[in-house]
């Protein structure tokens, strides 16, 4: 059974009904990818990418709130400079048309790309439910273990918000140029506060940040010495794996390396009332 | 004032000027199977099914990379609604294996597994869904064997033997001059040791066909790379005559070798035959395919080369092993082009080559674009960059001096005349040069550039006295049509061009007039396979041959309608003229018509089947081991991120020496390619295997290059007539990949300062390089 709900209150209804019986499905390049190559075998689906109220980018009090529904083309094409590169990173022209951001935050890779830009830039995460409404909760409390989140069996989400106006920085390595699944990736998003965030991608089970790291930064003002300090003590911080993609022992180092370099950019390329170039 | 001018015709369009020389032979022809391609029309293997499928198939296929097999058990398979058979190798009729060169590969494994994609049983159902549904119910029971996922592991002692004569399925060797005694007095000895990966072909247009039996005739509509040795295969494994076998090639997606052995045509001919008057579809999935299919032999090279202070090169020592996996298939093959191209196009005085063929339980392997030579390139031209700097000297230098000349022999004894390889690698330096990249020269000190070059050969068709050889027939019809008729297969390249061109062009007709049939084994007679670069030259020489017979009787008629002398007619565009009076003539439909009255057959077959000699076996000396060899040169620049190792071809150009480009488009896309494909291998592309299971069976992790990794390829076309060619053209196919590989890592080594030997370089084996990082490597290579 294919559901395409029109509102997101139809969704949420459909949702409570079916709970984890229905997938649910959001531009679908993770489900159907999925699906074609058997490791999912799903009967009914939900989908919400129909549903208008999920596509909007609003300002709302000092923050920007995306709707589950916005699409990596479209996150491509605004001003954070770490989830536009982020997202233009990800996959090529259709899938960045199809992919959405709430399916990423779902799907909840260690390799989503969206997702470590976004914990960069202390994200929140909206969830609703029919039964208990909506609530926001810190993108870092959501993601649990691999691929387990804290979303529940009614629940969808919603939106995801950010501060207004961070500095951000993000790189991806990946094999190749496009359609690339990363290898490593590092966000980096600071403050009008100074409070810097750092997130990894493909470190761990869960896309990741990295506290001791950000509190070392806290406050202070970036000097070579500290971004040293900052980019030892990632490597401590991360848990990568050896897979058949790229060793621990690289991904470690490219932490490390990645943390400097993006550090290095935001201390030489300083903030001039404005966000990002 | 119209003239009046004495004709045979009366036709009004005669007052119009004939057409200028319209040579098809140079001229980019618009491709005849481009529009339907383009405008999606052509039907590739999987767009038959929706038409013409009444059942379908489905393969089981081992669960062990080697394992006995105890029992084969289809009851509950049977079970499955719409299931209609589960068959397996009692009820093949003929020998049950193929194998091209070797047979030794069973279609349907009987007694044991010897790879992970072992083919077991083929199911048969009413729907497609039904068949995996039943093949995934086909309980097979095994004993598991060792299995041997290395060459270490298989010629270690006491290790488990995948044949009763050993591990070891063969070598090749070459002899020449006395290489200890040279060495002990080079000026310079370098050595190294480098591994080629195992590289799969990717190509989009994933394994898929038809298979029809009424009784007489098995019809199977499957993309081969040489029909006519297909229908011979699948005819001694179902144990049916050839002509009860006609082969059709649908249109196909791309082939680098990987549809030389035999795929899914066995399957789908014994479902046909268990189910007459039914059309039977089969098709892969990418992770079947790449599950199923050989791959390139993954290669460990030790090289050791010595040079005198003038730079001479003065021996080569090189010791090869070469992963076979599980069946032989063109491994021999193989690995004696490997052996004989081990040294490349330079003059080495004192050659000492030894090609170890070695059974796992990985992958088949076999035919890959390159065959051999390709890996045997990354090793000599990686050996040239290392030998310079050991003496010090410019790169380019130290290859000039080592160069062959035309004249000079190859290694194996062959004498070459004309070599291009100088003229190819001047070319290519030079449009480097002249012609800065238009990038930044300020980069950030963790980014470094470098530039690479290679100069490579590559010896044309099967080689080694294998027999080789091409029919063709041309026919003209009545209304001044010609029609060529080759068994040679289009896979992508531009054959149907290149053949219809070359036949117009010995016939003066315009592109228009021209049509083709290939491919088919009922229509068409045998053309060899399409691969070891040699259509353009073998089936050209045929098609050109046929056409020239024509041209006799075209000429012959046209004196008798122009009461003139055969040997004074032109034919330009469809028509014949006195060549001191072009008001004189006559179209070639009224030829043609004249013709058929006359008694002449208008039709022509020829056969081009030169000779190459057989190696002398413990030498690998020959005097004609090639029938011809090309020769081509390559540019690479790079961009490398030293802290990241991450490597962008930022330039490529690639110089080619292809005789004539019959059609230069053509041409220009078999290099773009070729290097498209080169970057993929130096840089990305690579099967991993645990345990013999491949562990990236699919396009997300199996990474081959999109277009943001490709630059501008820049194409020199070079033209330096083979005499033994169709209007002097030879062959591009091979090469571009061939030379592409080892430019690239020439420039990773001057961009880095350190030099490759393992492939690919991804960006983690290049930071590993850079740094010299070999703690938990497990992407090195375990020989």
């Amino acid at each position: 059974m294919f559901h395409q709900p029109m509102t997101f209150e139809h969704a949420l209804d459909l949702r409570s009904e079916l709970g984890t019986d229905a997938t649910v499905i959001n531009g679908g390049t993770d489900v159907v990818v999925a699906m074609n190559h058997g490791a999912i075998k799903p009967t009914t689906f939900i989908d919400v990418s129909r549903i208008k109220a999920l596509r909007g980018i609003e300002k709302q009090n000092g923050h920007l709130i995306m709707g589950a529904g916005v699409t990596f083309a479209d996150l491509g094409k605004m001003h954070f400079r770490a989830l536009r590169e982020a997202s233009l990173s990800v996959g090529g022209p259709a899938i960045r048309n199809m992919g959405t951001i709430g399916g990423n935050i779902a799907t909840a890779s260690p390799a989503g790309d969206g997702c470590v830009a976004l914990l960069a830039m202390n994200a929140e995460v909206q969830l609703s439910s029919k039964a208990r409404g909506d609530r926001w909760m810190p993108l870092v409390d959501y993601f649990i273990d691999y691929r387990k989140t804290a979303l529940a069996d009614d629940e969808l989400i919603k939106a995801v918000r950010v501060h207004n106006n961070p500095r951000s920085r993000w790189y991806k390595i990946g094999k190749r140029g496009a359609v690339n699944i990363s290898l490593v990736c590092c966000a980096i998003s600071q403050n009008e506060n100074n409070k810097t965030e750092l997130a990894f991608g493909c470190v761990g089970p869960i896309p990741k940040v990295a506290p001791k790291a950000s509190a070392l930064l806290t406050g202070e003002t970036l000097t070579p010495e500290l971004i040293d300090d900052v980019a030892n003590l990632v490597t401590h911080e991360v848990a990568p794996i050896d897979d058949q993609r790229g060793t621990a022992t690289y991904r470690r180092a490219m932490c490390s390396t990645l943390t400097k370099r993006l550090l290095t950019q935001l201390m030489e390329d300083a903030p001039k009332g404005d966000a990002d170039a | 004032m119209i003239q009046q001018v004495t004709t045979t015709e009366s036709d009004q369009t005669l007052d119009a000027p004939i057409a200028p020389a319209d040579h098809l032979v140079g001229k980019s022809c618009r491709r005849v199977d481009g529009q339907e391609k383009v405008t999606g029309a052509a039907l590739y293997g999987a767009d038959l099914f929706p038409n013409s499928a009444e059942l379908f198939a489905s393969v089981v296929r081992s669960e062990h990379a080697h394992a006995n097999i105890v029992s084969i058990d289809a009851t509950q398979a049977l079970e499955v609604a719409g299931i209609l058979g589960v068959y397996t190798h009692a009820d093949v009729g003929g020998t049950n294996i193929h194998g091209l060169i070797r047979r030794d590969h069973p279609a349907l494994a009987s007694k044991r597994v010897r790879y992970f994609g072992d083919s077991i049983a083929v199911v048969v159902a009413k729907t497609e869904r039904a068949a995996k549904l039943g093949r995934d119910k086909v309980a097979v029971t095994y004993e598991p064997l060792p299995v041997i996922a290395t060459m270490e592991q298989a010629i270690a002692e006491g290790a488990c033997k995948l044949y009763p004569e050993g591990n070891v399925m063969g070598d090749k060797r070459i002899r020449k001059g006395d290489v200890e005694r040279a060495l002990a007095d080079s000026h310079v000895v370098v050595s190294d040791t480098f591994f080629t990966q195992t590289v799969d072909h990717a190509f989009l247009d994933i394994e898929a066909g038809t298979g029809h039996w009424d009784g007489q005739v098995l019809t199977l509509y499957v993309a081969g790379q040489w029909v006519h040795e297909e229908r011979r295969l699948i005819a001694l494994a179902l144990g049916l005559p050839v002509e009860q076998i006609r082969i059709i090639q649908p249109v196909t997606g791309g082939a680098f070798g990987g549809r030389e052995d035999i795929s899914i045509q066995i399957y789908l001919g014994l479902a046909a035959l268990k189910h007459q008057g039914k059309t039977i579809a089969l098709r892969y999935t990418r992770s079947e395919s790449m599950r199923a299919r050989h791959k390139r032999h993954a290669l460990k090279i030790e090289s050791t080369f010595g040079a005198n202070a003038d730079g001479m090169l003065t021996a080569a020592k090189i010791v090869v092993y070469s992963d076979e996996g599980a069946y032989a298939s063109t491994g021999i093959a193989v690995m004696r082009k490997a052996a004989s191209h081990a040294t490349g196009p330079y003059c080495v005085p004192n050659v000492e080559v030894d090609v170890y063929g070695v059974h796992t339980n990985n992958n088949p392997t076999g035919a890959m674009r390159g065959f051999g030579a390709c890996q045997m390139a990354i090793a000599y031209e990686g050996m040239m960059d290392r030998v310079a700097r050991a003496l010090d000297m410019d790169r380019e230098t130290f290859r000039r001096k080592n160069l062959i000349q035309s004249g000079d022999t190859v290694t194996t004894g062959q004498r070459i005349d004309p070599v291009s390889v100088g003229l190819c690698l001047t070319k290519a330096i030079q449009k480097f040069k002249d012609q800065p990249y238009p990038g930044s020269d300020h980069l950030p000190a963790h980014i470094k550039r470098g530039w690479g070059m290679s100069a490579i050969c590559f010896g044309l068709g099967y080689g080694d006295g294998f027999p080789d050889c091409s029919r063709a027939r041309v026919e003209l019809s009545d209304s001044g049509i010609a029609t060529v008729y080759t068994g040679g297969v289009e896979v992508g390249q531009g054959l149907l061009n290149a053949m219809m061109q070359i036949a117009g062009e010995e016939l003066g007709l315009p592109f228009e007039s021209m049509r083709i049939v290939a491919a088919d084994t009922e229509l068409t007679d045998e053309s060899g396979s399409s691969s070891a670069t040699r259509q353009t030259y073998f089936t050209g020489n045929a098609v050109r041959m046929a056409a020239s017979e024509l041209r006799e009787q075209v000429l012959d008629i046209a004196g008798i309608k122009l009461k003139v002398h055969p040997h004074e007619i032109t034919l330009q565009h469809g028509w014949a003229y006195e060549t001191s009076n072009s008001n004189n003539r006559v179209r070639m439909e009224k030829i043609c018509t004249e013709g058929l009255t006359r008694g002449y057959s208008l039709k022509a077959t020829a056969l081009f089947k030169p000779r190459t000699i057989v190696e002398i076996p413990n030498t690998g000396q020959s005097p004609r081991a090639f029938i011809t060899y090309l020769f081509g040169a390559h540019v690479s620049q790079v961009l490398v991120n030293i802290e990241t190792g991450e490597v962008k071809v930022e330039r490529h150009i690639a110089a080619h020496d292809v005789g004539k480009a019959v059609n230069p488009q053509s041409v220009e896309g078999q290099i773009v390619g070729g290097v498209a494909q080169g970057l993929g291998m130096a840089l990305m592309e690579e099967v991993t295997y645990r345990d013999g299971r491949i562990m990236n069976p699919g396009l997300t992790d199996y990474i081959i290059p999109t277009i943001k990794d490709l630059p501008p390829v820049e194409a020199i076309i070079v033209e330096h007539d083979d005499p033994g060619g169709p209007f002097g053209a030879h062959g591009v196919g091979e090469p571009p990949l061939i030379g592409a590989v080892p430019a690239i890592l020439s420039a990773i080594y001057d961009a880095t300062g350190k030099a490759p030997c393992e492939l690919p370089m991804s960006p983690e084996r290049t930071w590993r390089l850079i740094n010299e990082v070999c703690e938990n490597d497990p992407l090195s290579k375990v020989f």
